[in-house]
């Protein structure tokens, strides 16, 4: 970007979505989106099943090619980049269907996650002590550290696979902030959730947000998007419908006919 | 911790007086055959227990690093510890070449991809006569020498051998407690989150059939200079297939597991020898017996009946709302 | 080399027959990969074990377990027997090598295939003998002649049953209740469950249709090659190999993939080398990995995220 214009610049956003458009055989799941996160908010993409969220999330993160249109991230242009290079980048995610690597324990999950912020290679494995030893201290402390800001340490050692939904939920989470992302995405985080979890999950995003990590969130329920979103974008049929601040949004008439009338009256 | 460094010394102080106590030929042999398939079944603990990628092709490779070290040392007249180094660098290098074009595919690829290359592996191993001499097989390879030392009998080379045993098992415990082996166990657990969380998976499933190769490049070279005779039916797909077998028995993400596995299965057809040569009917109903009942194998087994004797109270589940809630 | 129209027509048949074997397998294949997410390793199995009965039936005498049975039942008789038993064989299978393993991934399940098809290989082998068998064949003479082409029946015959074969298959998917029932778990197993498809018989149903893919190609095969415990092995691996070339997943790149293989096998083996017939697939297959990984008919390789 050379726009000489620095308040141009400032309102350009960290993530850039220009006329994105996936196609699965004959089905288009997303037409022509257009859609910009600013940094700092918390947005919230919504709209009714199969209106194309979930597959602009996994296109963002690389796990789907897009067939047109662009992703900009912080001025990176993400199309053709390998998800595991989009993470490198400083995008991390977690998954509507939980995907924990579920036979580790809870600290190793997270520790995982610090992959893209550590270097020891397999000739480093091979010689203990020095910077390997050091390394392997500070990915471990750090990983507990994000523990304890999802209120997990006490787990720790327990298999991802034992914790109870809401808690595995919580290990995706810290396992993605491991990794340092200046944008989380987050895929229905509070699905399957009983509303206690769900309040905890709310106090939680808004301490993730004082980090000063943007977060672009999927999800269903009507009261948490309403509660903590800065900004939210409404798809349908793969295309943006309407987008605004929750308030705007809520008073909006296409996106109530898009829901039928019902399910945004919860707000 | 301490004292399981301890039990480590003393069990390998205690195999390391094998060959002063037993006398008998016949075991140091199996001693010694168990140890070099103990290389081969770590090298695919590592690909398979690890990262979780199917291989058959463990023979194939343990011939190539076989033949290959025969053939320097007989042809060329290298000396063996060279023509080790080649044989262990000539399987990875192979494995690079067949690992790249199949690991960049799903898991199934892998597993009919290296069984169709251990069939072409042995295909060539009969047909191209000028390096292999064919199914009449290699003969005269020498033994390996230090100094004034020759390593010709089982008794002495049994040392080489548990060296290199105890070498492989310390670089893949090293690999499976640091980052790259979180990284590998990670794609084994779940590969698209692995990719999300910023791993590259291709390059690690890659790397990781490079070690198994290379591993198997070892062993075979190491059985070259051992039984001095090569000959194509060694490494067979049912080769691989005994390989695979002594990993699960013993517990695929185990390299303990690993030994343990090569161990016992090369031991226990003494045991079957009523069923002459159709004991690997048994391995057959062992392998899906194990995977049903027992997916951690033996070490598995162990594992857990040892939680069960010393198991403290679990914290409690769902406690994180809770605590979400109170510092609220 | 100077160009023969004949023989190449003779083996331009003969390639045809023997596709039209790794073709069928690798039907087999795809359904169950269809069906329940997992490539069957024991495949080879569904085509040796129903020969090694068939052969037990069919000739005067055979060496079973020491000793010698002489039934030379009727081939029609022995037919019949071998299908039904082979219904059992598959409902059995399901039941052992995948059921107890239908939740565990992909792996669990592919490693119990390969230990059931260890198994049954060696079980052959202790139970009949390491001697290889010959079953009659099914037409009294060995070549006919059309033409100046020197034609073998049994091969005609092997790409005629293909083809019904398929036909039917056809019919049973597109135009029965329990073919679509078999295409919707195919494509969604959850979904399916949901509109009351009841999975878990559908799979099953599945398996059983594949051993019997297998056991046609056994029976049709056996004449042609000797029955040994490794004559299933090597066509399941060509035959998987087909389904890859053709796109795994895919019906007609199975078939079409098993006919190709078929036909440029026969041709290589005949004009480059016959030491490397058996690695011929496989250089195909490692060339389609490479340049075009989907295969003939296969959507993108790509796992759903």
């Amino acid at each position: 970007m050379t726009t000489p214009d620095a308040a141009a610049a400032a309102e350009r956003g960290l993530l850039e979505i220009r006329g994105l458009v996936k196609r699965f055989g004959g089905v288009t799941a997303v037409n022509a989106l257009d859609m910009t996160v600013r940094a700092g908010d918390v947005h919230a993409l919504i709209g009714p099943n199969g209106s194309g969220k979930t597959t602009t999330l996994n296109v963002i993160s690389g796990l789907y090619r897009a067939d047109g249109g662009s992703v900009a991230f912080d001025g990176h242009e993400l199309a053709g980049r390998p998800a595991h290079a989009i993470a490198a980048l400083g995008i991390g995610r977690t998954f509507q269907n939980i995907r924990l690597f579920g036979e580790l324990s809870v600290l190793e999950n997270v520790m995982i996650g610090r992959h893209v912020r550590t270097k020891t290679g397999f000739l480093g494995a091979l010689f203990p002590g020095g910077a390997t030893a050091r390394e392997e201290r500070a990915t471990r402390d750090r990983a507990r550290e994000l523990l304890a800001f999802v209120r997990l340490d006490a787990a720790r050692s327990q298999t991802a696979r034992s914790l109870p939904y809401g808690d595995q939920r919580r290990v995706e989470i810290a396992r993605a902030l491991a990794a340092e992302p200046r944008l989380l995405l987050l895929d229905e985080p509070a699905a399957g959730m009983n509303p206690a979890e769900t309040d905890a999950l709310v106090v939680l995003l808004r301490r993730i947000r004082e980090l000063g990590t943007t977060l672009l969130l999927i999800e269903h329920d009507m009261n948490l998007v309403m509660t903590v979103s800065d900004r939210i974008t409404v798809l349908n049929f793969g295309q943006h419908i309407a987008e605004g601040g929750p308030a705007e949004v809520a008073r909006n008439p296409d996106v109530i006919t898009a829901y039928l009338g019902g399910t945004l009256d919860a707000a | 911790m301490n004292r399981r460094v301890l039990a480590l010394i003393v069990l390998i102080v205690a195999v390391a007086l094998i060959p002063a106590v037993v006398h008998s030929d016949y075991i140091l042999t199996l001693c010694v055959t168990a140890g070099i398939y103990a290389i081969v079944v770590m090298g695919l603990g590592i690909l398979l227990g690890f990262t979780g990628q199917m291989s058959l092709a463990q023979a194939a490779f343990f011939g190539i690093g076989a033949y290959t070290s025969g053939w320097l040392t007989t042809h060329l007249g290298w000396p063996v510890w060279p023509a080790m180094a080649c044989a262990m660098a000539m399987s990875a290098l192979v494995a690079l070449a067949v690992g790249y074009p199949c690991l960049r595919l799903s898991g199934h690829y892998l597993a009919l991809a290296t069984i169709g290359f251990g069939i072409i592996a042995q295909l060539v191993l009969i047909n191209w006569k000028d390096v292999t001499n064919g199914s009449d097989g290699m003969t005269g390879i020498p033994a390996p020498v230090i100094g004034p030392w020759t390593f010709e009998h089982y008794n002495s080379y049994f040392y080489i051998v548990l060296v290199a045993v105890l070498a492989c098992a310390y670089v893949a415990w090293r690999i499976k407690t640091t980052r790259v082996g979180r990284a590998l166990e990670a794609i084994r657990e779940n590969e698209i989150a692995a990719r999300a969380t910023g791993i590259d998976a291709t390059r690690y499933k890659i790397i990781a059939f490079v070690f198994a190769g290379a591993y198997a490049g070892l062993a075979g070279s190491l059985l070259a200079h051992t039984t001095k005779f090569l000959s194509p039916d060694s490494y067979s797909f049912d080769q691989s297939v005994v390989f695979l077998v002594m990993l699960i028995v013993g517990g695929s993400s185990s390299i303990g597991g690993a030994i343990l596995g090569a161990v016992l299965l090369e031991f226990l057809p003494e045991v079957l020898r009523p069923l002459k040569s159709s004991y690997i009917m048994v391995y057959g109903a062992a392998v899906v017996v194990m995977i049903i009942f027992m997916p951690r194998g033996l070490v598995g087994l162990f594992e857990s009946l040892r939680a069960r004797w010393r198991r403290g109270a679990p914290p409690p589940l769902g406690a994180a709302a809770a605590a979400e809630a109170e510092a609220a | 080399m100077h160009f023969d129209p004949v023989a190449n027509l003779q083996l331009l048949v003969s390639g045809l027959a023997i596709g039209s074997i790794y073709a069928l397998v690798a039907l087999g294949f795809v359904l169950i990969y269809n069906a329940v997410g997992v490539v069957n390793f024991a495949q080879g199995e569904f085509v040796m074990f129903p020969a090694y009965i068939a052969a037990t039936f069919a000739l005067p005498a055979v060496a079973v377990f020491g000793g010698v049975v002489h039934w030379q039942l009727p081939l029609i008789a022995v037919y019949l027997l071998v299908i039904v038993l082979m219904v059992g064989f598959g409902l059995l299978f399901n039941r052992i090598a995948y059921y107890p393993l239908r939740d565990r991934g992909w792996l669990p399940v592919v490693i119990s295939t390969i230990g059931v098809s260890i198994f049954l290989r060696n079980l052959v082998q202790l139970t009949w003998g390491s001697q290889p068998l010959v079953l009659p064949p099914l037409f009294p003479v060995d070549t006919i002649a059309v033409g100046a082409l020197h034609i073998r029946p049994q091969d005609l015959a092997i790409i005629g049953v293909t083809a019904l074969l398929i036909a039917f298959q056809y019919v049973l998917f597109e135009r029965t209740t329990l073919g679509k029932q078999m295409r919707a778990t195919a494509q969604d197993r959850t979904t399916a469950r949901l509109i009351g498809i009841r999975v878990g018989r559908i799979v099953a149903i599945t398996f059983v249709y594949s051993a019997l893919l297998g056991t046609v190609s056994g029976l049709l095969v056996a004449p042609l090659f000797t029955v040994t415990k490794e004559m299933g092995a090597l066509i399941a691996l060509k035959a998987f190999a087909a389904s890859i070339v053709g796109g795994f997943g895919s019906i007609p790149g199975a078939i079409i993939g098993g006919l190709t293989i078929g036909v440029i096998e026969t041709f290589g083996g005949f004009y480059v080398s016959s030491a490397y017939v058996d690695a011929i697939a496989f250089v195909i297959l490692i060339g389609v990995l490479l340049v075009r990984p989907s295969g003939l008919f296969g959507e993108r390789v790509a796992e759903k995220a």
